[in-house]
């Protein structure tokens, strides 16, 4: 599992950040989901551009150059119909791990 | 994004890698904007910010990688990058596409025509459905030479139950009147259904109907190129009559420039129907004893051809019972696929020169990738440095490998033109005994062959240094500036000059097969003089000769011996060297066997003075004389196999036989004594053993046609063509001399089969030599290499040159001896394949393999001394201060 869903993680991690603030450059993201978890979640930068292009690809996000306010030009994705159908399976299926999870660790 | 933009980024997409470059770079700045307003300090910031981001590079590669359309423009790069590197290293990269072009080019221009020869379907319907059949002798399952008589052919016509058609075709030749001046025009006679069967239309005019084979019928279809060249492609052609051989044929139709039939002859001018064979007082249709026809079927659908051999074999064993004097030889019959039929004995010819180049093009992959070995050390910091700054394995495997492909695609490229330019060559050693042979051209389907092996090679040569360089140890050889080596890449060089000496050596031996076999067929006795011989031919027509041809031929004879530069000249009905024969039985009273079971020999008309002008010499008894005529005692001559075969350690002259069968009534063929015997001929350059033969005298025969001249001349015999044409055409100007060949030329034809395989398997075997003993030198010179400081420390402490030359010596011999061993095995099992190619010599030739296996490692320590001398020559000083 480890691998695929950690990367769903941050698919998940993403799709949920553009639902809820509309429009969002890369560093947006990052220091949006690091104030929302409370600096428990950091994302590597490394690995969020790649998953940004990748999504882009599968039509779930889409993308455009805009100023920021400190005027500097910056990327900007925005959530797809199509992104905001995936952000309901990702929840579901990460509801459904964490359910999972968690019925295991209570056995223990 | 849309597919448009993707499709459009496909051809701007560096604009797609500005954009990862500019995003990635807004996210840094930002990072250090907020990191300043944290209060760092500037080069805090940016320092913080860096760290935080990571590989730049890499991840600006793995978000490209997300993109299909930079996929793209990454292998391109990677391209321009491997050009890059084979262009920094030219004698490197010149070697490396020279080696594979040499390899690629020979099994190109090979490839062009087994794919001409076996490949390419034939240009008719449904080629697969298409049969050729030939009666069968039961005892002699191998043998297809037989053939059908018209009356067995019209009963497996009407009698099989497993073809829509059957079609007879034997060929003939006419001369052709009335237009700008007489022509000879190959034809052929067919049964009417012939165009249906193969599926072929006119082009103009209409083909044959069923009565057009009743006798009286005189109608023709032409080739394209006749009509154009004899009736300049009029359109009006179409039911004009022609004279053929003095008889009127009405044109009914123009075949297209595309069709050929059959195969064998490109050539044949003219195609009409076998009611020409029905229409004489004594008509070959009805002769059963009349073995000379051909014939191709076509299957009903889901038919398979062994059903149709089990039918046809059931009709010839059923005429054998019925017909026991005329077919008892032919009791079972054969079909085949036509393409099977036509490419026949030259397959195993073309498949094991196919298979000789193939054995090139692994040598010259091992070769190119010995060389990529070697470079991998000079390139391993390189290596180790991209991996340092985060090239993953695979992104090093796959930069490795586009080089090799780069490499392997020019050298495609430089092979393609090589097979080009060597192809014509290649034709002219085929000659005419290939059908379909000349329509090897590189097209289409040839180019996919060198695109495929090209990549092939590519991947052979490239994968095995790509996965050994990959596994580059980072920390130790960027420490130890390169000097390090992985074991194993040692024991691939090893493993692969092994097998390349080996493989050569299989090559070499059986190049040396051949070359003896040609060398015995060159040199072997033919039993005649080839030398100073003009022979050339023209019929005499029945309608105007059938009674005079005696008077004729003896008049003419009288003239071309009179001509200046003619020492004597004679007529016969078969030429040796021709591939020709006629084979009869004969009555035999001292050893009396039922008719079906007679013993039969070649025959052949000849004139006076045969042998005297052949060089043949007459062993006992005596040759034929003016005074053998109709009226006195009926006489032939048989040669010494004949005796040795029939009359073993017997006086044969003096014996009298009956050559001929009974074929109806009347009294038969004469009783004919035999008044001498001659030294054995070969008929054929390519025959394995000296076949029994009978001479008659044309001068007691009246029905044949027609005869060979064989001149034996003082001067040049070429020279004598002109003088030659002029005499025949002063006597009938109608008729056309043909097949004019001096002996020399006829026996070099015969012998194109043979040469064409040992000299394409010996310039085969050259090259794998040659790379094989460059290969063997850069191996020694590189391992040399490796050791110039181990050297030069052992030399600085006293060690002797010869002591050091020895030893690198040795290591080569090693080498040497492992790879001569197995490829001598190998030899022993690959050369078997070559035993129906072989005359004089079996395919298992010790001395042969001797001599192969003593050059190879001659060649082989030469090409490692060199290296060693250098070595053990070296200043010591200089190696021990070389890195």
């Amino acid at each position: 599992m480890a691998k695929n869903d950690l990367q769903g993680a941050l698919d998940l991690l993403v799709l949920k950040t553009l639902s809820q603030t509309g429009s969002l450059h890369g560093y947006g993201i990052v220091l949006h989901i690091q104030r929302v978890s409370d600096a428990l979640l950091s994302v590597e930068e490394g690995s969020l551009y790649p998953a940004l292009h990748r999504m882009e690809q599968d039509g779930w996000i889409s993308s455009e150059w805009a100023l920021t306010e400190t005027n500097r030009k910056a990327k900007y994705y925005r959530l797809t119909a199509a992104g905001r159908k995936q952000l309901e399976r990702a929840e579901k299926s990460f509801e459904h791990l964490v359910k999972g999870v968690r019925a295991v660790l209570r056995f223990a | 994004m849309s597919t448009f933009r993707r499709v459009a980024n496909l051809f701007s997409p560096s604009k797609v890698a500005r954009e990862i470059d500019a995003e990635l770079g807004s996210h840094v700045e930002m990072r250090i904007e907020d990191n300043i307003a944290n209060g760092m300090s500037p080069e805090e910031a940016r320092c913080d910010a860096l760290l935080r981001f990571g590989n730049r590079t890499a991840i600006e590669e793995r978000v490209a990688g997300e993109d299909a359309a930079l996929v793209i423009e990454n292998i391109w790069r990677d391209i321009r990058l491997a050009c890059r590197q084979l262009l920094k290293s030219p004698s490197f990269t010149i070697t490396a596409i020279v080696t594979l072009a040499l390899g690629i080019g020979a099994n190109t221009a090979t490839f062009s025509v087994v794919d001409a020869v076996m490949l390419r379907p034939q240009p008719y319907d449904h080629p697969e459905q298409l049969i050729d059949v030939v009666p069968m002798n039961s005892r002699f399952t191998q043998d297809y030479s037989r053939n059908l008589s018209y009356p067995d052919f019209f009963d497996m016509r009407l009698g099989n139950h497993t073809l829509t058609h059957l079609v007879s075709y034997h060929d003939t030749s006419y001369t052709m009147t009335g237009v700008s001046r007489p022509v000879h025009v190959d034809a052929q006679i067919v049964s009417w259904d012939l165009l249906p069967t193969l599926g072929a239309r006119p082009e103009i005019g209409r083909g044959f109907s069923p009565e057009e084979e009743k006798p009286g019928t005189r109608v023709a279809l032409i080739s394209h190129a006749l009509w154009m060249t004899q009736f300049a492609g009029d359109t009006a052609i179409v039911g004009r009559t022609v004279s053929l051989s003095n008889q009127l044929f009405t044109i009914i139709g123009v075949m297209p420039a595309s069709f050929r039939f059959p195969m064998t002859s490109p050539q044949n001018g003219m195609w009409t129907t076998l009611a020409v064979d029905e229409d004489s007082t004594d008509p070959s249709t009805t002769k059963r004893g009349m073995h000379f026809l051909n014939s191709i079927g076509r299957l009903k659908t889901g038919v398979t051809v062994a059903q149709a051999n089990r039918d046809l074999s059931t009709i010839a064993a059923i005429l054998a019972k019925q017909y026991p004097a005329t077919n008892t030889h032919n009791d079972s019959a054969k079909a085949r696929t036509e393409l099977t039929a036509l490419v026949g004995d030259t397959q195993t010819a073309l498949m094991i020169v196919l298979g000789a180049v193939a054995l090139v093009l692994l040598i010259a992959c091992g070769n190119v990738a010995n060389l990529f070995l070697a470079r991998m050390r000079e390139r391993q910091r390189e290596i180790a440095m991209r991996t340092a700054l985060g090239a993953g394995r695979g992104r090093i495997i796959r930069q490795l490998l586009v080089e090799s492909f780069v490499l392997s695609t020019a050298g495609g490229f430089a092979g393609c033109c090589l097979a080009f330019a060597s192809t014509p060559v290649m034709l002219s050693l085929v000659g005419d005994t290939i059908p379909r042979a000349a329509d090897a051209g590189v097209d289409l389907r040839v180019l996919a062959f060198v695109i495929a092996i090209s990549s092939v090679a590519g991947l052979i040569f490239g994968i095995v240094p790509a996965i050994t360089a990959s596994k580059t140890e980072l920390v130790s050889s960027l420490k130890e500036g390169g000097r390090t080596e992985i074991s194993s890449r040692d024991w691939l060089r090893t493993t692969l000059i092994i097998g390349q000496v080996a493989l050569g050596l299989v090559l070499a031996a059986s190049a040396g097969l051949l070359i003896t076999s040609f060398m015995h067929l060159r040199h072997t006795d033919e039993g005649f003089n080839p030398d100073h011989l003009l022979t050339y031919f023209f019929e005499t027509p029945d309608w105007r000769y059938k009674d005079i041809r005696p008077e004729f031929y003896g008049q003419y004879f009288e003239k071309v011996r009179a001509l200046p530069g003619v020492q004597s000249a004679a007529g016969v009905a078969i030429m040796p060297m021709t591939d020709d024969g006629a084979d009869i039985t004969f009555e035999d009273p001292e050893h009396p066997v039922p008719e079906e079971q007679r013993a039969g020999a070649n025959v052949t008309v000849i004139t006076q003075d045969y042998f005297r002008t052949m060089q043949i010499p007459v062993l006992r008894g005596r040759d034929f004389s003016d005074r053998d005529n109709m009226e006195s005692q009926q006489v032939m001559i048989v040669d010494q196999a004949f005796g040795q075969k029939f009359f073993p350690g017997e006086n044969v002259v003096g014996k009298r036989i009956r050559p001929g069968a009974d074929d109806g009534p009347g009294e038969g063929p004469p009783w004919r004594e035999i008044v001498g015997v001659v030294g054995s001929v070969r008929l054929s350059a390519t025959q394995r053993e000296m076949r029994p033969e009978m001479y008659l005298p044309s001068t007691q025969l009246s029905h044949w046609c027609c005869l060979h001249t064989v001149m034996r001349t003082s001067v040049n015999p070429r020279s004598m063509e002109p003088t030659a044409r002029q005499l025949v055409a002063s006597m009938d100007k109608d008729i056309p001399v043909t097949n004019v060949r001096t002996m020399q030329e006829l026996m070099f034809s015969e012998l194109s089969q043979p040469r064409f395989a040992m000299v394409l398997l010996g310039v085969f075997a050259a090259l794998a030599i040659t790379l094989t003993v460059v290969g063997l030198y850069g191996v020694m010179t590189y391992s040399i290499s490796r050791r110039k400081r181990e050297i030069g420390i052992r030399m600085a402490l006293g060690a002797q040159r010869s002591h050091v030359l020895n030893e690198v010596l040795r290591e080569a011999s090693a080498l040497l001896a492992i790879g001569v061993t197995v490829g001598a095995l190998a030899s022993l099992l690959a050369t078997s394949a070559l035993k129906s190619m072989l005359y004089g010599t079996g395919s298992r030739n010790p001395a042969i393999l001797a001599l192969v296996s003593v050059i190879a490692a001659i060649t082989g320590l030469i090409a490692a001394f060199i290296p060693a001398r250098r070595a053990a020559s070296s200043d010591p000083m200089q190696a021990l201060r070389t890195d």
